[in-house]
C-alpha cells in the first residue's frame, strides 16, 4: 500500500487459518486534526481558499496604508520628509506599495476565490491538486512575510542613494519576491489545471462560468507573466551575489527591472478576473443567465491578449532615447496598438453588458456586490482611458507637427504624461477595481465560501467608502499628471518640473482622503468577513461539524 | 430497475482526467517562458555591448566549446533514452524501462558534472562582468532544471517499479519526458546562444 491508496476502514484479524474469511472489526474513524494543526495540513480547497482570502485581504490593507503614507508625502510635496526619513525610504515604500497591492494582495485574492469556487462552479469535488494548492498558499505567505520585513530592514528592490540600502536586506527582497511569485505561479497551475482537467464530461470551455472563463484567461496570461518576473529577479540576485553589483543589482535596477508588472499593459492583466465576476454578478442581480456568452469570452480573451507586458520592459530601453537608432519601449507602436485594444475591449465588454441589461427587461436586485461590479467596471474604463491618454503624446505627435498653433495648449498638457503621476492614476484605478470586484466576488459567493452571507448593511457603507474613495484616489493623480507631478517624487529635483504646485498639493489632499476612505471600506469587509467566519465556526462546532 | 436487452454494448468508460499531464505541460510552459525570458535578455546586454565597441565576454576568461558541445551531445541523447523508456513502459518491458530511465539519469547527471567542472576552468567571476551575471544566472538555472527533471523522473520510475504505473497508466513517465525534453531544448539554445556565439 501506498501514501496514494485510500485508508483500510477494517482490519484484517490474523488467525492463523487462511482459509477463513477475516473477521470484520468496527470501522476505525479517522478524525482530522482540528485547531492550528487542521490548518496547517489541510488540502480542502475551500479552507485554502478562505486562506487566501482572509490574508490577501489583510495584506491589501497593508498596502492601503502604505498608500497612506505617500499620501501624506503627497500632501506637501514641497515640504521636506514627513513620514520618510529621506528619498531612499520613500523609495522603498514606493516599491513595496506596488508588490504588496498586486502579488500580495489582488493576485492572491483572485487566487483565493478561484481555488474556493472554481470547483463547486464545475461541479467537480476539489481543484485538481489540492496539496499542491496548500503548497502554493504557505509558499506565497512565507515569501510576502518576508518580503514585508527585508523591505523595512533597510532592504527594498534596490536603493534610490547610493550605500543607503543594506545590501544583504536588498538581496533578501528580491529572493523573498521571487519566492511570492513562485507560490503564485503554483497556485495559478493549480487553478488553470483544475478549469482544463476537471470540468464533467460534456462541459466544454465555453460553456464554463464567467468567472471560470475570465480565471482560464488570466491564470493563461499570468503564466506567462510571472516567469518573466522571475528571470529579473534571479538577475538581479545573481548581480547582487557578487563583491559589488555591476547592472542589474546596483542602485534602482532591481525595481526598475520590474517596473513594467506595475505599468501599462501588464496592471491590467492582474485585473482580467474583475470582467468575469462583474458579469456574474451583474447578470444574477437580473435573475437572468447571461446572453451571448461566446463574443463574451472572445472579449475577456482578447483583454487578457493585450494586457500581456512583460515585454514593455523600460529597463533595456536605449541608454541615449534621443539616438536615431534609439529604442524607447513606451514609444514603440505596439505599446499604442495595445494601449488602444485595451480600451476597445473595455468597451466592447460594456456594450456586452448593457445588451444583457436591456435584454433582461427587468430592474436589478440592489446589492452591495451588484454596486460594487459596477463600480469596479466604472473605474477598469477609466483605467483604460487613462492608458490611451498615456499613448497620447506619440500618436498626437503627427497632428503637432500639422498645425500646432490651433491645439498647442492640449499638445502641451499631453506633454510626458507617461513619465507623471497618470501612471500611477492608472495603475491605482485598474488595481482598486480590481479589489472592488474581488470584493464583490465575497459577498456574492459568501454563502458558499464563508457559510452564511456577509451583511448587507455593512456591506452597502464598504461600498460607499470602497468605490468614493478609490475614484478620488486615481484620478486626482491622473489630474495631477496633466500639472506635470511626476510618478516618483522621491527627491525636490524632481518637482521642478509641476505647474501650479499648490493646485497640485490641493488634488494630493484630495487624493489622501480617498486613500483613507478605501482602506477604512476594506477594514469594514475585513470585520464583516472576520465575523461571518466566526460565528459560522460557532455554529459548525455547535453542530459538531467540521469547519 | 429498467430491463437492459442481452447483448447492448457498455457505455464507455468516462475518460479519467489527465491531471498530471496537463499540470506537468503547464509547468514546462512556465519554465521556457522563465528562459525564454533570460535569453532574451542575454542577447539584448550582448547586443548593446557589441554595438558600443567593446568586447562582450571578458578577455582573461577562457570559455572553451569543448565542455558545452559534449553536454549538448549528451542531452540529445538524453532525449532519445526518455523516449526510449515512454516506449518501454507503455508496453510493459521492465527490463528496458529500467535501464533506459537509468542511461537517462546518468547522462543528466553527466551534464551537471561538465558544467561544473567548466566553471572551475572558464576563470569567469560572477562579479567581474554583466557577460558573467547572466551567463551563470541562466546555466545554473539550467542546472536547477536538469535536477528538477531528474527528481520527477526518479519519482515516477520508483512509483513504476512499485507496480503503481502499468501500461494503461502511463501518464507520468509520458509526462516526465515532456519536461525533459524542455531540458534538452533549453540546453541546445544555450549552447548556441552563449558558448557558439561567444
Amino acid at each position: 500500500m501506498t501514501l496514494t491508496e485510500t485508508r483500510p476502514q477494517t482490519q484484517e484479524v490474523a488467525t492463523g487459518d487462511h482459509s477463513q474469511p477475516a473477521i470484520q472489526s468496527p470501522a476505525v474513524q479517522w478524525t482530522p486534526p482540528t485547531g492550528l494543526a487542521g490548518i496547517l495540513s489541510t488540502g480542502d480547497h475551500r479552507v485554502v481558499g478562505r486562506l487566501y482570502v482572509v490574508f490577501s485581504l489583510l495584506l491589501s490593507g497593508l498596502a492601503l496604508v502604505l498608500g497612506v503614507l505617500i499620501g501624506i508625502e503627497k500632501a506637501d510635496i514641497d515640504g521636506g520628509f514627513a513620514v520618510f526619513g529621506n528619498a531612499n525610504e520613500l523609495f522603498q515604500v514606493f516599491g513595496l506599495y506596488r508588490t504588496t497591492l498586486i502579488l500580495c494582495g489582488l493576485v492572491p485574492l483572485f487566487l483565493g476565490l478561484a481555488v474556493a469556487m472554481a470547483p463547486h462552479q464545475l461541479g467537480a469535488s476539489s481543484v485538481a491538486y489540492p496539496r499542491a494548492a496548500a503548497a502554493a498558499f504557505w509558499t506565497w505567505l512565507v515569501g510576502a512575510i518576508t518580503h514585508i520585513a527585508a523591505t523595512f530592514a533597510y532592504g527594498g528592490l534596490g536603493s534610490h542613494q547610493a550605500g543607503a540600502a543594506r545590501e544583504q536586506s536588498v538581496e533578501l527582497t528580491v529572493l523573498s519576491l521571487g519566492v511570492i511569485g513562485l507560490g503564485l505561479l503554483m497556485g495559478t497551475g493549480v487553478v488553470f489545471a483544475t478549469l482544463v482537467t476537471q470540468r464533467p464530461a460534456g462541459m466544454d470551455l465555453l460553456q464554463m462560468p464567467a468567472f471560470c472563463w475570465s480565471m482560464l484567461v488570466a491564470c493563461g496570461v499570468w503564466l506567462f507573466s510571472i516567469p518573466v518576473l522571475l528571470a529579473n529577479l534571479v538577475i538581479s540576485w545573481v548581480d547582487l551575489r557578487g563583491a559589488d553589483a555591476m547592472r542589474f543589482g546596483a542602485g534602482d535596477a532591481p525595481f526598475e527591472q520590474v517596473a513594467w508588472a506595475f505599468d501599462a499593459p501588464q496592471v491590467f492583466a492582474w485585473t482580467i478576473p474583475l470582467l468575469g465576476i462583474a458579469a456574474e454578478v451583474l447578470t444574477t442581480a437580473r435573475g437572468r443567465r447571461p446572453k451571448m456568452f461566446e463574443p463574451m469570452a472572445f472579449i475577456v480573451g482578447a483583454f487578457g491578449f493585450f494586457s500581456f507586458g512583460a515585454w514593455a520592459q523600460g529597463f533595456f530601453d536605449s541608454a541615449d532615447p534621443a539616438a536615431d537608432d534609439a529604442h524607447v519601449v513606451t514609444g514603440e507602436a505596439l505599446f499604442t496598438v495595445f494601449a488602444l485594444a485595451i480600451a476597445l475591449a473595455v468597451l466592447a465588454y460594456g456594450g456586452w453588458l448593457a445588451f444583457n441589461a436591456a435584454s433582461a427587461g427587468q430592474r436589478p436586485e440592489i446589492t452591495p456586490q451588484f454596486v460594487l461590479a459596477v463600480a469596479s467596471g466604472g473605474l477598469l474604463t477609466a483605467a483604460a482611458a487613462s492608458g490611451v491618454l498615456r499613448v497620447a503624446e506619440p500618436a498626437l505627435g503627427v497632428l503637432r507637427e500639422a498645425d500646432g498653433d490651433i491645439w498647442r495648449g492640449f499638445f502641451d498638457a499631453m506633454d510626458d504624461l507617461g513619465e507623471s503621476s497618470l501612471v500611477t492614476g492608472l495603475m491605482n484605478f485598474a488595481l482598486l477595481g480590481g479589489l472592488l470586484a474581488a470584493v464583490a466576488g465575497l459577498y456574492h459567493w459568501a454563502p458558499r465560501l464563508l457559510g452564511r452571507p456577509l451583511s448587507a448593511p455593512l456591506g452597502f457603507l464598504s461600498v460607499l467608502a470602497l468605490a468614493g474613495g478609490s475614484i478620488l484616489y486615481g484620478l486626482t493623480d491622473v489630474l495631477a499628471g496633466f500639472f506635470d507631478q511626476p510618478e516618483r517624487p522621491y527627491e525636490a529635483a524632481d518637482l521642478g518640473a509641476i505647474d501650479s504646485l499648490g493646485f497640485v498639493e490641493v488634488l494630493n489632499v484630495i487624493g489622501l482622503v480617498g486613500a483613507i476612505a478605501v482602506l477604512g471600506g476594506l477594514t469594514l469587509v475585513a470585520l464583516n468577513v472576520a465575523f461571518v467566519l466566526s460565528s459560522s465556526e460557532k455554529a459548525d462546532n455547535s453542530q459538531g461539524g467540521e469547519i | 430497475m429498467a430491463d437492459i436487452p442481452v447483448g447492448t454494448p457498455l457505455a464507455a468508460p468516462l475518460p479519467r482526467p489527465r491531471t498530471l499531464l496537463a499540470g506537468t505541460v503547464f509547468a514546462t510552459a512556465a519554465t521556457l517562458m522563465y528562459f525564454a525570458a533570460l535569453f532574451a535578455v542575454y542577447l539584448r546586454e550582448r547586443s548593446d555591448a557589441l554595438a558600443g565597441g567593446g568586447g562582450w565576454i571578458p578577455s582573461d576568461a577562457d570559455i572553451q566549446l569543448a565542455q558545452p558541445t559534449v553536454a549538448a551531445w549528451t542531452m540529445l541523447m538524453s532525449a532519445v533514452t526518455v523516449q526510449w523508456a515512454v516506449y518501454a513502459v507503455a508496453r510493459d518491458d521492465r527490463a528496458h524501462a529500467i535501464m533506459a530511465t537509468a542511461l537517462t539519469g546518468l547522462f543528466g547527471v553527466s551534464v551537471v558534472i561538465t558544467t561544473s567542472f567548466q566553471y572551475t576552468q572558464m576563470g569567469l567571476a560572477a562579479d567581474e562582468s554583466i557577460a558573467a551575471v547572466l551567463i551563470y544566472a541562466i546555466s545554473g538555472s539550467h542546472l536547477v532544471m536538469i535536477t528538477v527533471g531528474l527528481v520527477f523522473l526518479g519519482l515516477v520510475a520508483f512509483r513504476w517499479l512499485a507496480g503503481q504505473q502499468v501500461s494503461r497508466q502511463a501518464d507520468g513517465f509520458v509526462a516526465a519526458s515532456i519536461f525533459w525534453y524542455a531540458v534538452v531544448i533549453v540546453y541546445v539554445v544555450i549552447w548556441t546562444a552563449i558558448f557558439v556565439l561567444k
